[in-house]
């Protein structure tokens, strides 16, 4: 339990304002976005400069204090979840884009920035940052570093790593660690910024990030595809990529999605049909109409059972923010959404949705699947109730049995929600107990006391950091 | 949930039920459209910090604490949240639902409990009485012991909130709810019959809004009929914690406007409407569900109702005014009413639209919310103000009394020229 000297170390150095030790406070910085997840930290601080960070850092040190960094809380997998209790380090009050420069093509922002206002303030000048994960109204673009989020405009853009030139981070030792810059071209040395990218606040916190910008598109086309079996849909993205087109966004929603998300956003999406793809193509004029041309033969081709041509960009921009709430909106249906995350080579796309229909059924479940298809990366979600043991058994032997599949295939057991908490024995899978150590050794070369967020992406031996299954539901002590 | 269960540490008197906590699933979608949150950025002010407070004391983690209480009277109970939701949950009615738990664990002390008490369970239902403890505002007014008091600054001594309360009383005119007929005819060919629901403070407060009201639905061809006996909606008592006398005042209400003859029952007062319509979930376990369904669906506000019936545009007449529209939380999000009132507004000749930046965020009205806290209120007006200003407008649109009165007040102090007016103002100046 923290003391309250340290609690008054606190106050003095960030105010009163910027730390909270009450109760009420602390239950609701005790989880994210991830399902079951919860756990009550000692106390939260809100430093507002990287030198308040700094702060912070040496007082939780001192006191031997686990130390959980957070946005927004509204990752998937668990990652701000403080499962061994200490400090919720709050960086959402470092919210100041510092710089557009435009010369360079880079903007600079601190942690607590949210991805969408730094899109609009770049925007705004006429340049484009386009990773835009599913919460990119709220997340932030710290969180967004932190778990190498992804998006809808991953296929052709990339996810948040193509983007991050330079990272300020204050490290468990109390240094303060600048890495690369604003030159296009950096090779000298270790590439520190590519190891702190996805690492899920298990090696520093991130208090400042230079990304890249580019020019926007000059064009986009918005395509809506319908099909009556959601494996022709899988094929039509295997086809469109063979075909050498990359749209910038290719997702996909199945029924469940489908109506579930009309029944909150209400524009007519087509409630009947197995499956839908939503389709961007965008470029130069003279490019997005011979992609758009190689769209729609294809979409023929597999015989889609309809095809919609977005009229204006108003309707375009419905659609993309419509497939954005498909998570939240799966959530109507049963009081647990249970997501995952698996990415397969999309050459396996039509075989996956296969699996999973098979094992929907094997295990008798209720699961909406939706997510960037053309990334191959899914997000099969079982739409559970966390108060019904056996269901949840099934659910969690449901994801077992998918992910041998999608690991035998050469996909990954996540693609853009990273590991936390809820997919270590996962990770573990994937990467062999070899993988693990070599990952547990960088991480004691930057944090030896294991302060920096514990019990996060590998499965150590601690019980009290495993997630586990209690009256069927994955929670943390 | 059944009212004699209990859930965790709630009492068994309107408990929140426990799948309307467990239905948030935590994304944060709320969170950017939460003026509570986006003064504080403190998660336990924002709707998924809320929800989770109330999980918390249904799964016997949390006391009903005293800082739970805070948050729910802290809310706005704007509903933005509301409407930014995919999983369908509502925030607001779980926090009017807590204040309601927060006045059974921290009763009021003697005096403060009996005058609560004699507001909402004896004046507020009783239009007579409403009514009569408005004369002495009136007075007020015309003797001139307002201009004394305003130029004597007596009233900075009180405390803040006396000071801003009096400030925004607009000019008083004589309660509107005696003065009209029970049946007033359409004019020109009739196009159908509805009820009018006229709010107390519409009645006593903006009697010549109502009266253009009144005034547009008849010549919009609707008879109009406005039963005296009408009480008030329950909204005060809904956001205030007194769900009891809510549900008495609700009965009363329904059986009153059922007994009529209407197509619809019309309303211009946007909290009203809201309240109204929600009479069906308040009534669930004691009304019948054929008669509360069919009261939902017959209750409109007065925009929601003229766009479905079309609005007659033969004879308007230019009304030649830069205009912008404030959405009232209780319309756009508690109701879903958004597009029609721009819509009516367009169709007006003359007028020159000019969209407002974040419409449909509070204006810090809120109920009670503008006295009790009187900063963090005039945080959120600031914000208002501002975006009305970079319009250009001269006149302001919006469709609730509480609105109306806050943003009349905070143009007035900032010493900005834009006007203030209803919707059916607008539509009445149009209509000769």
């Amino acid at each position: 339990m923290i003391s309250k000297t340290a609690i008054g170390h606190l106050v003095d150095k960030l105010s009163a304002a910027n730390v909270a030790s009450e109760k009420e406070d602390l239950l609701v910085l005790g989880y994210d976005s991830t399902p079951g997840v919860h756990h009550l930290p000692e106390v939260a601080v809100y430093p507002t400069t990287t030198a308040g960070v700094l702060d912070a850092m040496e007082i939780a040190q001192h006191e031997g204090l686990p130390i959980v960094p957070r946005g927004s809380g509204t990752g998937l997998s668990g990652g701000s979840v403080p499962v061994k209790g200490g400090m919720v380090l709050c960086l959402n009050r470092m919210n100041r884009i510092l710089e557009i420069d435009e010369e360079n093509l880079t903007a600079t922002a601190e942690a607590g920035v949210v991805t969408l206002d730094l899109f609009n303030a770049t925007a705004a000048k006429g340049l484009f940052y386009p990773p835009d994960p599913g919460s990119q109204k709220i997340s932030t673009l710290g969180g967004n570093v932190m778990e190498d989020a992804g998006g809808l405009r991953g296929l052709k853009y990339g996810v948040t790593r193509d983007y991050v030139m330079a990272l300020k981070c204050v490290l468990p030792d109390g240094s303060i660690l600048t890495t690369g810059g604003k030159s296009v071209k950096d090779v000298a040395g270790y590439a520190f910024k590519d190891l702190l990218v996805g690492s899920e606040g298990t090696l520093g916190i991130i208090t400042e990030v230079t990304v890249k910008l580019i020019p926007p598109p000059q064009d986009k086309r918005t395509f809506l595809a319908y099909f009556n079996d959601i494996r022709t849909a899988g094929e039509a993205v295997s086809k469109i990529i063979a075909a050498k087109i990359i749209p910038s966004t290719m997702e996909i929603m199945d029924k469940a999605t489908i109506n579930c998300v009309e029944d909150y956003v209400k524009i007519g999406l087509p409630r009947q049909m197995a499956a839908l793809l939503l389709i961007e193509v965008d470029g130069h004029p003279a490019m997005v109409e011979e992609e758009s041309q190689g769209v729609k033969k294809i979409l023929e081709q597999v015989k889609a059972a309809e095809v919609h041509v977005a009229k204006s960009v108003e309707e375009a921009n419905s659609l993309a923010a419509a497939r954005r709430t498909a998570l939240s909106a799966l959530a109507r249906v049963s009081p647990t959404t249970l997501l995952e995350d698996a990415t397969v080579p999309r050459s396996r796309l039509a075989e996956t949705f296969a699996e999973i229909e098979r094992l929907t059924a094997k295990y008798g479940l209720k699961v909406g699947t939706f997510g960037h298809a053309g990334d191959g990366n899914l997000h099969p979600t079982v739409l559970c109730d966390e108060r019904d043991s056996d269901e949840m058994h099934r659910a969690h032997a449901f994801y077992d049995d998918l992910y041998d599949q999608v690991l035998a295939w050469g996909g990954t057991v996540s693609g853009e929600h990273g590991i936390g908490l809820a997919k270590k024995e996962y990770l573990a899978r994937q990467i062999g107990p070899g993988g693990v150590k070599v990952m547990k050794r960088i991480k004691d070369a930057f944090d030896p006391k294991g302060l920096l967020n514990p019990g996060k992406i590998f499965a150590d031996d601690d019980p009290c950091t495993q997630a586990h299954v209690e009256e069927g539901f994955r929670v943390s002590h | 949930m059944s009212p004699t269960e209990k859930l965790g540490n709630f009492t068994a008197h309107d408990a929140p039920d426990y799948c309307d906590v467990l239905q948030c699933m935590r994304c944060g979608f709320c969170l950017p459209t939460c003026p509570t949150f986006a003064l504080t950025g403190r998660e336990r002010s924002s709707p998924r910090g809320r929800v989770a407070l109330a999980r918390a004391v249904a799964e016997q983690k949390l006391e009903f604490t005293e800082a739970v209480k805070e948050e729910a009277f802290f809310c706005l109970d704007c509903r933005a949240c509301t409407t930014a939701c995919p999983s369908g949950v509502r925030a607001g009615e779980v926090m009017e639902i807590c204040r309601s738990q927060a006045h059974q664990f921290f009763p009021l002390k003697h005096v403060g409990k009996s005058f609560r008490e004699f507001v909402l369970q004896k004046m507020l239902p009783s239009p007579d009485l409403l009514e009569h403890s408005m004369l002495p505002a009136r007075l007020y007014q015309k003797l001139g012991i307002q201009w004394l008091l305003r130029h004597s600054h007596l009233l900075k001594l009180g405390p803040e909130w006396v000071d801003k309360a009096e400030g925004m009383m607009p000019e008083l005119h004589p309660p509107l709810r005696p003065q009209l007929a029970d049946s007033i005819p359409a004019v020109g060919e009739q196009r159908g019959r509805v009820g009018f629901f006229l709010g107390c403070i519409m009645t006593l407060m903006y009697a010549e809004v109502s009266r253009q009201t009144v005034r547009v639905l008849t010549q919009q061809g609707f008879e109009v009929l406005t039963p005296k006996a009408q009480k008030c909606c329950g909204a005060p008592h809904l956001t205030e914690g007194d769900r009891d006398t809510a549900r008495r005042i609700a009965q009363h209400n329904l059986d009153l406007f059922m007994a009529l003859d209407v197509d619809a029952i019309v309303t211009d007062c946007a909290g009203c409407g809201a309240a109204l319509k929600e009479y069906e979930e308040l009534l669930e376990e004691t009304g019948s569900h054929d008669k509360l369904a069919a009261f939902r669906g017959k209750v409109k506000d007065v925009s929601e109702f003229l766009a479905e019936q079309g609005l007659r545009t033969e004879g308007l007449k230019p009304v030649n005014k830069i205009v912008t529209y404030h959405e009232p939380c209780h319309l756009c999000h508690a109701q879903g009413v958004s597009k029609q009132p721009r819509d009516l507004i367009k169709a007006i000749p003359g007028i020159d639209y000019r969209e407002l930046n974040e419409a449909s965020w509070c204006c810090g009205s809120a109920a009670t919310f503008s006295l009790k806290y009187t900063d963090e209120s005039q945080q959120i007006l600031d914000r208002k103000l501002q975006n009305v200003q970079s319009t250009g407008a001269e006149l302001l649109v919006t469709a609730n009394p509480g609105c109306h009165l806050q943003l009349a007040w905070g143009l007035k102090r900032a010493g900005l020229s834009q006007k203030v007016v209803h919707i059916t103002e607008l539509l009445g100046m149009a209509i000769d």
